[in-house]
C-alpha cells in the first residue's frame, strides 16, 4: 500500500483531486457498496413512512391481511370521511392542536427571538450575557417528566389544567431554549456596525431592530418557528398530563386515544397519523438543512 | 431604583430640549423602549423559565418530602420518599429498564450511524435530496411512530411476514416480555439513527483535504489517517451526539406508551413511565417527586460532563 503511493516518475503532477480520488479507489468501496448502503438505508428510513400512509387508503381487510398487500390495489378516500364520521371529536383534536401549535409557535419564537438579540448585543452586569443564556440552554437537559409533576398540581390550583392556556404556557417555555439557541447564532452573524450606522442615521435601536435586523434573520426566524411547530404538534406527554376531555386534548393524545388495551381500529390510526404528519413534512422541507442544526444543537454548522 | 428612575426622566427631558421638545408620542414611547431595550428583550424569556422550570423545580423539591393523602392534604416525611426508592422493586426496575433501553439504542444508534456516514463519506450524487429524506423520522411525533411500528408488530403483521422464513411465525413483538424492549429499542433506532448519519457525514466532509492529503502523501496506510487525524477531528462532535442522544433517550416516553404502556409484566417500564404511573394513576405525587429529583441529578452530572468534555461555548 504505502510503496504504491510514493509519486515515482509520474508523466506530469497528478492534480491534487485525482490523487485523492486515486486514494478513495484504492481504499476499496466501490460506488455499488455506497449506492447499496445509502439505498438500503432510505428504504429502511421511508418504508415504516408509507406502511402507514399506503395503510390509510387500503381497506380493512387488506391492511391487515396475511401476506401483506405492499401495495394498495383500491384507494379508499372514505377512510378519511369515515374517521371524521365515526370520530366527531376528531375535529377538535386538530382544532386544539392547530391553536396550540400556532400560538406556541408565535409567543415562542417572538420571546425567544428578542431574548437571543439582547443577550447578543447588550453587555450585562455579572457576566449575566453568559450565564442567563446558559441556563436557558441547560433546561434543554431537563427531562420533561420532571418538571410535569409540579407543574400539574400548580396548574390544579390555578384552573389551568384542561385548558389550550395551561398547554400554550408549558409549550412557550419547553420551546424558548431552542428558540434563543437558534436564534442566537442568526443574530451573531449580522454585524454590529449596521445597526449602528442605522442609529447614527437616526434611528432609535428598536427601530434599527425592525427595519434592518430582523429582515436579515428571517430564515432564522422561519427555521426557528417551523422547529417550534414541529416539537409542539408532536407532544404527548405534557398534552396526556394536562388535558382531560376533547375540550383541550390536542391530536397526539387522541391519536393515543385511538389504541386500547383490546383493540386498535388500524384505518383510523392510519388515517389520523397520516393527517398528524402530513403538516410536519410540508414544514420541514422548508426548513431543512436548519432542522438537522436544532436537532443536534448546532454540532452541524451552516 | 429611585435614582435610575431619574436619570431615565433627565436623559429623555435633554433629549426633549435637543428635539425642540417637538416629539410625538411614537418617538417619545420609541425612546422609552431604547433606554430599557436590554431588560425589555431578555427579561420576558428569563422570567417565564424560571416561573416555568425553576419554580416548579422547588415545588418539586418541596413535594418530594412530603406524603400526598386521599383528599389533598399533605404531611411532611423528611427523606422517607427517597428511602422508600430503595426499597421500591417497580423503580429500581425501571432504573434497569432504562438503562438497557439507552445502552442498546444510543450504542446501535452510534455504531449503525456512523458505519453508514463512513461509507457514504465520499461525493455522493443527490448529497441534498437523501439529507432530507432520512430526516423524515426525526421529525415524526413520537406517537405517530409509536402507532407506525404497532401496526408493524400486529400479530400476522407485517414483521411476522417478514420474520416468518426465520423464526416462525407470530414473534410477538411487543408482547412477549422477553422481545419487547427490544421491539422499542428498534423504534428508537430508527429514528434517530439518521441524526447520527448527518451529524457524522457533516464533520467527515469537514475534515480539511490537506491534512488528508499530506498524510496520503506521507504513505499513511489507512487505518492511521483515521486514528491520527480524523478522529481527533471528530471527537467533539461525537461526544456532543452520543450526549444528546443519551440524555433524549432517557426522556422516552411516548413510544413506549403507544406501544407497551411499559408492559408486557414491566419489560418496558422506562422511568418516565414509571413516574407517570406513580403520580398520575396512583397519585402518589411525592414519591414520584423524588423519583423527579433524582433523576434530574443524574442528569445534570451527565450535562455538565457534557459541557465540559465538549467544551461548549454558549
Amino acid at each position: 500500500m504505502a510503496t504504491e503511493q510514493q509519486p515515482d516518475v509520474p508523466f506530469r503532477e497528478p492534480s491534487r483531486i485525482e490523487r485523492l480520488q486515486e486514494t478513495l479507489a484504492e481504499n476499496g468501496i466501490s460506488k455499488a457498496v455506497i449506492y447499496g448502503v445509502l439505498g438500503f438505508f432510505l428504504l429502511w428510513t421511508l418504508f415504516p413512512v408509507y406502511w402507514l400512509v399506503s395503510g390509510a387508503l387500503k381497506s380493512r381487510q387488506t391492511l391487515l391481511s396475511f401476506p401483506p398487500a405492499w401495495i394498495p390495489t383500491e384507494f379508499q378516500v372514505s377512510n378519511f370521511v369515515q374517521l371524521f364520521a365515526q370520530r366527531p371529536e376528531f375535529y377538535q383534536y386538530v382544532f386544539n392542536s392547530i391553536v396550540v401549535t400556532v400560538v406556541t409557535t408565535i409567543i415562542a419564537t417572538t420571546i425567544g427571538a428578542a431574548a437571543a438579540y439582547g443577550f447578543v448585543t447588550f453587555d450585562f452586569p455579572y457576566n449575566l450575557d453568559f450565564h442567563l443564556p446558559f441556563y436557558i440552554l441547560s433546561t434543554r437537559f431537563m427531562p420533561p417528566i420532571v418538571t410535569i409533576i409540579p407543574l400539574f398540581v400548580i396548574f390544579r390550583n390555578l384552573q389551568l389544567v384542561n385548558t389550550l392556556y395551561g398547554l400554550i404556557c408549558v409549550y412557550v417555555m419547553f420551546n424558548i431554549p431552542f428558540a434563543v439557541w437558534m436564534m442566537k447564532g442568526f443574530f451573531e452573524e449580522v454585524p454590529a456596525s449596521l445597526v449602528e450606522s442605522a442609529m447614527l442615521d437616526g434611528h432609535t435601536h428598536i427601530g434599527a431592530f425592525f427595519k434592518i435586523v430582523l429582515p436579515l434573520v428571517k430564515p432564522g426566524l422561519l427555521a426557528s418557528a417551523i422547529f417550534t411547530t414541529i416539537i409542539t404538534w408532536n407532544e404527548l406527554l405534557f398534552a396526556i398530563i394536562l388535558t382531560q376531555d376533547v375540550a383541550a386534548m390536542t391530536l397526539p393524545v387522541g391519536l393515543s386515544s385511538f389504541v386500547t388495551k383490546y383493540s386498535v381500529q388500524w384505518i383510523n390510526v392510519s388515517v389520523a397519523g397520516t393527517i398528524a404528519l402530513v403538516p410536519v413534512l410540508l414544514f420541514a422541507f422548508i426548513a431543512r438543512q436548519e432542522l438537522v442544526r436544532g436537532f443536534s444543537m448546532g454540532a452541524v454548522g451552516k | 431604583m429611585a435614582t435610575e428612575t431619574g436619570t431615565d426622566v433627565r436623559s429623555t427631558a435633554d433629549l426633549d430640549e435637543q428635539l425642540g421638545a417637538e416629539q410625538s408620542t411614537r418617538e417619545r414611547v420609541l425612546l422609552w423602549v431604547d433606554e430599557r431595550l436590554k431588560w425589555l428583550m431578555t427579561l420576558p424569556a428569563v422570567f417565564l423559565l424560571f416561573a416555568l422550570t425553576f419554580y416548579p423545580l422547588l415545588r418539586a423539591i418541596r413535594m418530594s418530602t412530603q406524603q400526598y393523602l386521599p383528599g389533598g392534604r399533605t404531611t411532611y416525611v423528611g427523606i422517607e420518599n427517597y428511602v422508600n426508592l430503595l426499597n421500591n422493586g417497580a423503580f429500581l426496575e425501571s432504573l434497569v429498564v432504562t438503562g438497557k433501553f439507552i445502552g442498546l439504542a444510543v450504542g446501535l444508534e452510534f455504531v449503525l450511524g456512523f458505519g453508514i456516514a463512513l461509507v457514504l463519506n465520499k461525493k455522493i450524487k443527490m448529497r441534498g435530496l437523501w439529507q432530507t429524506l432520512i430526516l423524515v423520522p426525526m421529525i415524526l411525533s413520537p406517537t405517530v411512530i409509536g402507532l407506525i411500528w404497532r401496526l408493524m408488530y400486529t400479530p400476522d403483521g407485517l414483521l411476522d411476514f417478514m420474520a416468518a422464513p426465520f423464526i416462525g411465525r407470530n414473534v410477538g413483538w411487543i408482547s412477549d416480555p422477553d422481545v419487547a424492549l427490544y421491539a422499542v429499542v428498534a423504534t428508537d433506532v430508527w429514528q434517530w439513527t439518521p441524526l447520527v448519519v448527518l451529524v457524522i457525514f457533516a464533520g467527515l466532509q469537514s475534515v480539511p483535504d490537506d491534512i488528508q492529503e499530506a498524510a496520503i502523501m506521507d504513505g499513511a496506510p489507512r487505518w492511521r489517517r483515521f486514528v491520527d487525524i480524523v478522529f481527533p477531528y471528530l471527537k467533539s462532535l461525537i461526544v456532543l451526539v452520543l450526549i444528546i442522544r443519551v440524555v433524549d433517550a432517557l426522556r422516552v416516553f411516548a413510544k413506549v406508551y403507544i406501544l407497551t404502556r411499559g408492559g408486557p409484566s414491566n419489560a418496558t417500564n422506562v422511568i418516565s413511565m414509571e413516574m407517570y404511573r406513580t403520580a398520575f394513576r396512583f397519585s402518589n405525587f411525592g414519591q414520584a417527586s423524588a423519583m423527579a429529583i433524582s433523576l434530574l441529578v443524574v442528569v445534570l452530572i451527565l450535562a455538565m460532563s457534557f459541557v465540559k468534555i465538549a467544551d461548549i461555548e454558549f
